[in-house]
């Protein structure tokens, strides 16, 4: 029942996370880390997937990333990782058959264009090269999956390098509408290594570790200042309180949450009205947790024997600089503004169209609660007669892949690629004439 | 040509017409690659952008600017919230006891505060 596999090769070179795979498959068939790091202990560099792997020690990697602020900057270190990929990962041996649909950011400046382009046909050989943007091909999978047509929709990305609120009308997106902030994952992870070290344990070295402890325990709060003097109780009555054990190398290689339900008792805090703490103490004493031992002085010393640190305000004062960067000292507006800029900056008529389809992607939008936020942040700032309706993705972090994946598979695919000798002939920059951006 | 010629070497690396310096000739046979990279913000003071006219957008132009709407005001002195502020020199405080050490503070320090918010006058 051998299934033919495309020889397109999608690859969408994130600055986090590279999702690579074949054309015209549902899913990528290597999701890894896009660095190579070096464990202190040892002279060999780990690439990619190896950082993953059971056995990694993590702790004191020095990484490596090619990609700085979203553009590819440092091909050597991308090489290998490319490498990694399609030989160990993807099995190509014979790239000269195969082509590759390669997803850039946006407004990609010349130079990198053309060592992206001899990246690819000279070091690897590839046949034949498509470069696509991401909202282009976020807003071709939702309007696959959709059951009206979708003319227009405002596509916000929020990545690992910086977040793009980008409208895309018919699968071409709206150069001058797009609007960027300076913040991604990144730039949380950075956050909350700084808030931990200066209130806990240093964990300036420690961004794999950090990373994880992010994407299982913070959300984003619905009120700011109801969640920060809830923070502030002590015991029992403070739900938001909860411990992360760094790995030892001993007994565990993997840093983890102490206890998980402990960590979920914010869910039970109703959306943003202010509630009776006596209440939600007796809830919480139905519920699992650490509270019984926990007295005012225990709170405040930090047990250094044990390698764990606790987070109480951090969990939602991570994700909340995304809507308030000024928190930060950035002089740039929240992520609500940049969406309504980035929408009135295109034509009056398309206002409503592209308000009714705000589509969320990227990895930094899977925090729980991301989207209520968004539209509570959102709604007064639009006017009474739009509506204003926001989707997320299934799968955010596959999204932009899968679109590239629709997109491969498409008749019209073929035409749109620039080959091996075209390139060879006329150069790279005359090539990229062929790409709308 | 078949795969293992190409692999062993034998072969000359291309030459493309369009480029000024050849793949071949900037990396050596032998020699280690280069270690150093330009970081993205060289290559964008390279990039001089300010030639390029100002309506096609770039990669400078579409950063979100600052916020519409007037920020929240924080204390200079205590970091609480300041609703107030000092006419003779302009800071910002949130309690007459603040003012109090606020009106006893040296000129060094006063223009030391302003200067952490960027709000300090610079006399040359």
């Amino acid at each position: 029942m051998g299934m033919e596999r495309s020889s397109v090769v999608v690859l969408d070179n994130g600055g986090g996370i590279l999702k690579a795979g074949f054309g015209g498959e549902t899913d990528p068939v290597a999701v890894v880390p896009n660095c190579i790091g070096r464990p202190p202990s040892s002279k060999k560099w780990l690439v990619g997937d190896q950082l993953q792997a059971d056995d990694a020690d993590v702790t004191g990697v020095s990484l490596r990333r090619p990609i700085d602020r979203g553009y590819l900057i440092n091909p050597e270190v991308q090489r290998e990782v490319w490498d990694r990929v399609f030989r160990s990962l993807l099995n190509l041996e014979d790239l000269s058959q195969s082509s590759l649909l390669l997803v850039e950011p946006l407004f990609n400046p010349p130079s990198l264009q053309r060592s992206a382009d001899e990246l690819v046909f000279e070091e690897f050989g590839f046949g034949s090269l498509c470069v696509a943007d991401s909202p282009s091909l976020v807003h071709l999978y939702e309007a696959s999956r959709a059951q009206g047509p979708a003319v227009a929709s405002l596509v916000v990305d929020c990545g690992f390098s910086f977040t793009h609120a980008a409208p895309v009308m018919q699968n071409l997106t709206l150069n001058y509408g797009v609007k960027r902030m300076d913040l991604g994952g990144k730039a949380l992870t950075n956050y909350l290594k700084e808030l931990v070290s200066y209130r806990s344990l240093n964990v300036m070295d420690e961004t794999l570790l950090i990373d994880h402890a992010k994407e299982q325990l913070c959300f984003v709060s619905l009120d700011l200042q109801h969640d920060l003097r809830l923070s502030r109780k002590s015991g029992k009555e403070n739900i938001l309180k909860c411990t992360y054990v760094l790995p030892d190398g001993v007994t565990h290689t993997k840093g983890f949450v102490k206890d998980l339900n402990e960590a979920r008792r914010y869910l039970s805090l109703p959306d943003g009205t202010t509630n009776c703490t006596t209440d939600l103490a007796s809830k919480m004493g139905e519920m699992g947790g650490q509270g019984d031992t926990d007295k005012a002085e225990d709170r405040r010393k930090v047990d250094l024997t044990q390698n764990e640190f606790v987070l109480t305000n951090e969990r939602f004062l991570v994700p909340e600089m995304l809507f308030q960067p000024v928190d930060l000292g950035m002089n740039q507006a929240g992520l609500a503004e940049c969406i309504v800029r980035a929408v009135n900056s295109c034509h009056p008529y398309l206002h409503p169209v592209l308000f009714q389809n705000i589509i969320l992607t990227g990895g930094s939008t899977l925090f729980p609660r991301f989207a209520q936020r968004l539209e509570r942040e959102l709604r007064p700032l639009v006017l009474d007669a739009y509506e204003v309706k926001i989707t997320c993705q299934e799968n955010p972090i596959l999204g932009v892949w899968r679109g590239g994946s629709l997109l491969a598979s498409s008749p019209e695919f073929e035409s749109m690629c620039v080959t091996k000798a075209e390139y060879e002939e006329i150069g790279s920059v005359r090539c990229r004439r062929r790409f709308f951006h | 040509m078949e795969a293992d010629v190409v692999r062993s070497e034998m072969v000359l690396p291309p030459v493309m017409p369009f480029k000024r310096v050849q793949m071949g000739d900037k990396y050596q046979k032998g020699q280690s690659r280069g270690r150093y990279w330009k970081h993205l913000k060289q290559l964008l003071q390279a990039e001089n952008f300010i030639s390029l006219p100002l309506d096609e957008p770039n990669y400078l132009n579409i950063e979100s600017p600052p916020s519409m709407y007037p920020s929240k005001k924080y204390c200079d002195i205590t970091g609480f919230e300041a609703p107030y502020v000092d006419p003779r020199t302009k800071l910002r405080y949130a309690d007459p006891e603040v003012f109090k050490r606020v009106r006893n503070l040296p000129n060094e320090h006063v223009q030391r505060y302003l200067a952490l918010r960027n709000a300090a006058v610079i006399i040359r």
